[in-house]
């Protein structure tokens, strides 16, 4: 019997995959019984820009998988393909030109990916516990109940887990800590609140397989000897917490949860946390303060909270993809496990590429793929024939990485080393439309407002490099700014009370490392060569290369494309205002960036 | 233990913060947002010091083992300057402010701007504490990261102050206003009716704090003493 899939992900169903489902359930509703399949409503499966994304899978490896499918598809794809096992070759991913690819596995975004902590994802619909069981579902719970705390814990340090939610502390350690208490209750928090703009992974997982989450909650607690858990779930998490919240209920009924669990005598029973709205609020203490219903502000540690947590108790609190990692761990081995990745960093890492690549989308990959790999060979490149310049990692936490480093090999220490951070995974990959100034300037400004303001050198650091570094962009940049700059990161780094403020200048301090230049051209030549910061900038169309097809007259806003077709445009650099409508769409590349003069014209 | 505190040996009980460790042996450090008796907020962070090499707040950090402590390392100095250059431009009207600025020499650096709305207010939070500590909760922070304040809910009159003021005795730069004038206090928008010892007219505090303490009889501890006195002298002269 074949199986289909139809992913319904968080961007598949905005891209209409309920309706391309609905239509193909009706049009195999008279298939005759030999060729019945069937169809599964899926999580992510990553390949977000393509979707909606249906595969039609045989009983053996073989599978056929469509992209970018409409519900007019659906007819054509019953008939032909679920019918005969016949490709349409329309729907497929075509690596060249004119090569289209039946398999996922020839894909080229998803042939080097190594999918442990997505194992699921995709691949079961996450509503029913007989897909997760039939993958292997709660074998690691069921091995860890016979190991036992101190075997948990063995398997747990041979796999080198490190936490997933940024910080990269190893797992094994935390748990070991909380095992040590002598405090009870103890708590075990999954911690779903995944604040980094740009990364989408834990939310894609609690939605795609929310019994691994839940399964990696309960080897954890098997570890601490806990017997109550919390998801905190971002707020605006609606469809991850409804899949969680279906998934607890059917764990509890399938005796998986709740009193004395498969006869063990283990128990353990779990709740959805609703997030606090806050950037600040996944940091692991404001979180726990979150949940005791107070406002969400970081603690001070020590004590860590593995010792004094929720409500004074011991609490472990791990990161969403950490725990789906550790059924894998339980049912294969820590040793398994270790074979993957680098000397310090085991196990593969979920990136969320997303920016000006070809293939945007979730990628899980061995840790130490290089960045080279990740970008042209998972992502395909730079979109629109343009130029790499720069990959940003960790999010507000993490640096920019400049395009000599892309042989850099991905784990946490070589990242942390480079002045980046691994952070959850968010990786905006940028072309030399990408103004780094303002990059700094944009993370510092989200970081002004979703910080908790509690401790000087945070709030006060922020305000002050957010007004120096708007100086920098609108032309005001003084000599001794970057000095200044680096002056308050330095404090920051040392005195800030949490991690967010002592890592928040990290992507002030990478672009000025990286891209001194530019900064430079800004502070002393009054030029954003981006030509992003509009008070700087200014476009210009080269009449060399222009043809004249008027395609930036009819894009610009501000109407500022001036001349008739056929023959070289013209912008009006008064009414120009960077807003880059006409340089991303340029079929010729005619647009340049030139130095906005005082008047507000070009020089 | 003996914890070694700018090369002193100072002997400490384990769990004691590093301040009061320091303060008993005649070692200063400076702080704002700590306050004997509150709980240690540690987010002023003047009170930085150098703890076996880390930089560390000496008001809520422990002591837990022996250890080497620099009040007054060229690190400490530099940080804790810095800290006073920003809180400059977060208070400039603050007197304390300026003279730790001063003492501390924390660095002039001309790119640093004053805040929206600045005044003498830190935003320590320790006006917050005191008032949840006595029981009112009438003021509460607001808002978050750079936007964040100090005030009533909604910046309304609160129901639950009680106009005791305790916020600002507490306040380390003077920032809460409280005034005392014919017979009635102002604070935090709101007027209260203060009430006076009925014989000496000593200040008892507003007419709503003697509700909340259930005082009844309006007089001040030191009269109601003396009429017990009183009262017994008269019983056993009987
Ligand atoms: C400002 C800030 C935001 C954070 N946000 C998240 C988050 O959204 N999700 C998360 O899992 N960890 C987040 N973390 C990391 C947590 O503090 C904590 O390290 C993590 O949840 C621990 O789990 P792990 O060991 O499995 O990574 C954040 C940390 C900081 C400082
Ligand atoms: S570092 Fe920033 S987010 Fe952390 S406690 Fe201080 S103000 Fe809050
Ligand atoms: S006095 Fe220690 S942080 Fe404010």
């Amino acid at each position: 019997m074949k199986t289909v899939y139809v992913c319904c992900g968080t961007n598949c169903l905005a891209a209409g995959a309920k309706k391309v489902l609905s239509e193909l359930r009706q049009e195999c509703a008279g298939m005759e019984a030999e060729v019945l399949p069937r169809i599964k409503e899926t999580g992510c499966s990553g390949f977000c820009e393509y979707g909606p994304i249906v595969t039609i899978a045989d009983e053996g490896e073989n599978d056929i998988t469509y992209y970018r499918v409409k519900e007019s598809d659906a007819a054509e794809i019953a008939q032909k393909t679920i019918a005969k096992g016949e490709l349409i070759p329309r729907l497929c991913f075509h690596k060249d030109r004119n090569q289209p690819v039946a398999s996922k596995m020839e894909n080229p975004f998803y042939s080097s990916q190594k999918k442990i902590a997505l194992r699921n994802v995709g691949l079961i619909d996450p509503a029913d516990l007989q897909d997760y069981l039939a993958r292997g579902g709660y074998e690691g719970l069921k091995r860890a109940l016979e190991l036992g705390s101190e075997g948990v814990l063995e398997e747990m340090r041979l796999s080198g887990l490190r936490g997933r939610g940024g910080a990269g502390f190893p797992t094994a350690a935390k748990w070991e800590t909380g095992a040590k208490q002598k405090e009870f209750p103890k708590y075990i928090v999954c911690n779903g609140d995944e604040g980094d703009p740009g990364a989408f992974m834990d939310g894609s997982i609690m939605e795609g397989d929310p019994h691994s989450v839940i399964e990696g909650m309960l080897i954890a607690a098997i570890a601490v000897g806990s017997e109550q858990g919390f998801l905190y779930i971002r707020d605006e998490y609606v469809h991850a917490r409804r899949s969680i919240g279906k998934a607890l209920e059917e764990a509890k009924k399938a005796g998986f949860l709740g009193r004395n669990i498969l006869n063990s005598g283990f128990s353990f029973d779990a709740e959805i946390v609703r997030g606090g709205g806050a950037f600040v609020c996944g940091e692991g203490s404001a979180l726990l303060e979150s949940i005791e219903g107070k406002v969400g502000e970081p603690r001070h540690k020590p004590p860590r909270t593995s010792e004094v947590g929720l409500w004074r108790k011991p609490t472990v609190t791990n990161n969403v993809e950490t725990l789906a990692n550790v059924p894998f761990i339980l049912a294969k081995g820590g040793k398994a496990f270790a074979q993957i990745g680098t000397e310090g960093s085991k196990g593969t890492k979920v990136f969320a590429m997303v920016g000006k690549v070809k293939r945007t989308g979730l990628v899980e990959v061995p840790m130490g793929i290089t960045l080279h790999d990740l970008i042209f060979e998972i992502g395909g490149g730079i979109k629109n024939g343009r130029q790499f310049k720069a990959v940003q990692t960790g999010g507000p936490s993490g640096g920019c990485i400049p395009q000599s480093m892309l042989d850099l090999q991905v784990d946490f220490d070589n990242l942390t080393k480079f002045g980046a951070m691994m952070g959850s995974g968010g990786m905006i990959v940028m072309d030399d439309t990408s103004c780094m100034v303002e990059v700094a300037r944009y993370y510092v400004d989200f970081l002004c407002e979703e910080s908790c303001g509690k401790c000087t050198p945070c709030r006060e650091g922020l305000r002050q490099m957010r007004h120096i570094l708007t100086e920098i962009c609108e032309g005001r940049g003084q000599d001794g700014d970057l000095e200044t700059l680096e002056r308050i990161a330095r404090t920051m780094k040392d005195t800030a009370l949490c991690a967010l403020g002592r890592t928040a200048a990290n992507p002030v301090l990478s672009t000025i490392r990286y891209f001194r230049e530019e900064y430079n051209a800004h502070i002393h030549d009054k030029f954003c060569p981006a030509g992003v910061c509009s008070k700087l900038s200014v476009f210009k169309i080269d009449p060399e290369t222009c043809v004249g097809c008027g395609l930036c007259s009819t894009l610009c806003p501000a109407k500022a494309v001036i001349g008739e077709a056929k023959h070289p445009y013209r912008i009006d650099p008064q009414r120009c205002t960077t807003c880059g409508s006409c340089r991303n769409k340029c079929p010729k590349k005619a647009i340049i960036t030139e130095r906005r003069g005082e008047n507000g014209s070009k020089d | 233990m003996v914890a070694r505190i700018d090369h002193k040996e100072c002997i400490f009980e384990p769990g004691e913060c590093i301040v009061t460790v320091a303060a008993r042996n005649g070692i200063e450090i400076p702080t704002l947002c700590h306050y004997e008796g509150l709980c240690g907020l540690g987010v002023c962070r003047v009170c930085v010091v150098e703890m076996d090499r880390k930089i560390v707040p000496a008001c809520i950090t422990k002591l837990e083992k022996p250890c080497e402590i620099l009040t007054d390392s060229e690190r400490v100095r530099e940080e804790r300057g810095m800290m006073l250059a920003l809180l400059r431009k977060r208070a400039p009207n603050s007197e304390v402010i300026a003279d730790l600025a001063e003492r501390y020499h924390a660095p002039d650096l001309p790119r640093l701007t004053v805040a929206e709305d600045a005044d003498r207010c830190i935003l320590c939070g320790l006006c917050v504490q005191a008032c949840k500590a006595l029981g009112s909760s009438a003021i509460a922070t607001v808002m978050r990261g750079t936007k964040k304040k100090i005030g009533t809910p909604y910046d309304d009159i609160s129901n639950a102050c009680i106009g005791c003021g305790s916020c600002a005795q507490v306040c380390p730069t003077g920032s809460i206003s409280v005034k005392d004038e014919n017979g009635v206090r102002k604070i935090w928008h709101k007027e209260f009716r203060l009430v006076f010892c009925k014989r000496c007219g000593a200040l008892l505090g507003t007419e709503k704090m003697l509700k909340k303490n259930r005082i009844t009889d309006a007089l001040c501890s030191d009269c109601r003493g003396y009429d017990t006195a009183e009262q017994i002298h008269q019983v056993l002269s009987k």
